[in-house]
């Protein structure tokens, strides 16, 4: 019950704070409605009984990818960020075509109705995880790796390019 | 609450994030629409998943968020750079 309770107060703050992000004008303003919205998302991973993925959204995201846009809110210019009113028939058509995709994936959702969630909360350690990451995932784990190493070298060959460049 | 309830919030959460990725005309906003709308898949595999696969993909996915965020923000600068604005609209040529 408790559980349930979490989960819906949890969701129903990051959905909260996704749509006033949306409407808000000053970029810093949204950048911490975004970080509301992920720690709420750390509280529905507790609630959902995942307690290192909390853990870890909130160092990741919540700390290191956050930081990150606020460096590059700041490091561009105020005059580039001039914010023209949207014409409104785009923003029509984007609502329109999110409430699509809403509609679609509830749409095919319909079959979890008969699933329901069955241990309603549970502790799980680190041990759990690694031996997925080391066992069936291990080839993802290390390509990933190399992911993050290409994306180390085209962050840092962009922007020395551009410091090479003035 | 059954297994819809859940898969109904994340989907919630990933309409709401695509919504302002497809409204907001800035480089950078639309670049955190598209983390949140990461994080929102991110919340249905952890829901809707078996237990243990489902947060091991969780993770990874973490990790690759934050891979695309440090790209995308690179480019981001670049492309201000070339063209002075970080509106997507006001980028309208093809070669800088």
């Amino acid at each position: 019950m408790i559980v349930a309770a979490a989960v819906w107060t949890f969701g129903a703050v990051a959905l909260l704070a996704t749509v006033l992000m949306i409407f808000q004008r000053s970029p810093v303003k949204a950048a911490l409605l975004m970080l509301a919205a992920l720690l709420s998302t750390a509280g529905l991973y507790l609630a959902l009984s995942a307690q290192l993925l909390a853990a870890l959204q909130i160092i990741l995201y919540a700390g290191a990818i956050m930081i990150l846009f606020v460096v590059a809110l700041t490091a561009l210019p105020a005059a580039w960020r001039d914010r023209p009113a949207p014409a409104s028939f785009r923003r029509v058509l984007g609502l329109a075509a999110a409430a699509v995709i809403l509609g679609e994936l509830l749409k095919a959702a319909g079959p979890l109705k008969a699933l329901t969630v069955d241990a309603p909360f549970s502790e799980t350690g680190a041990l759990g995880l690694a031996r997925q990451l080391f066992g069936p995932f291990v080839l993802q784990f290390e390509l990933l790796s190399l992911v993050i190493l290409a994306s180390i070298v085209g962050a840092v060959a962009l922007t020395s390019r551009r410091r090479g460049n003035v | 609450m059954n297994k819809f309830h859940l898969a109904a919030l994340a989907f919630a959460l990933f309409a709401t994030a695509a919504a302002g990725f497809l409204t907001c005309g800035g480089l950078v906003r639309m670049l955190m629409f598209l983390e949140l709308m990461l994080n929102a898949a991110n919340v249905a595999f952890v829901a809707l998943g078996p237990a243990e696969p489902s947060r091991a993909y969780a993770a990874l996915l973490l990790a690759v968020a934050a891979a695309e965020a440090g790209v995308g923000l690179a480019l981001i600068l670049a492309l201000a750079q070339v063209f002075k604005t970080a509106e997507a609209a006001n980028i309208k040529e093809l070669k800088g």
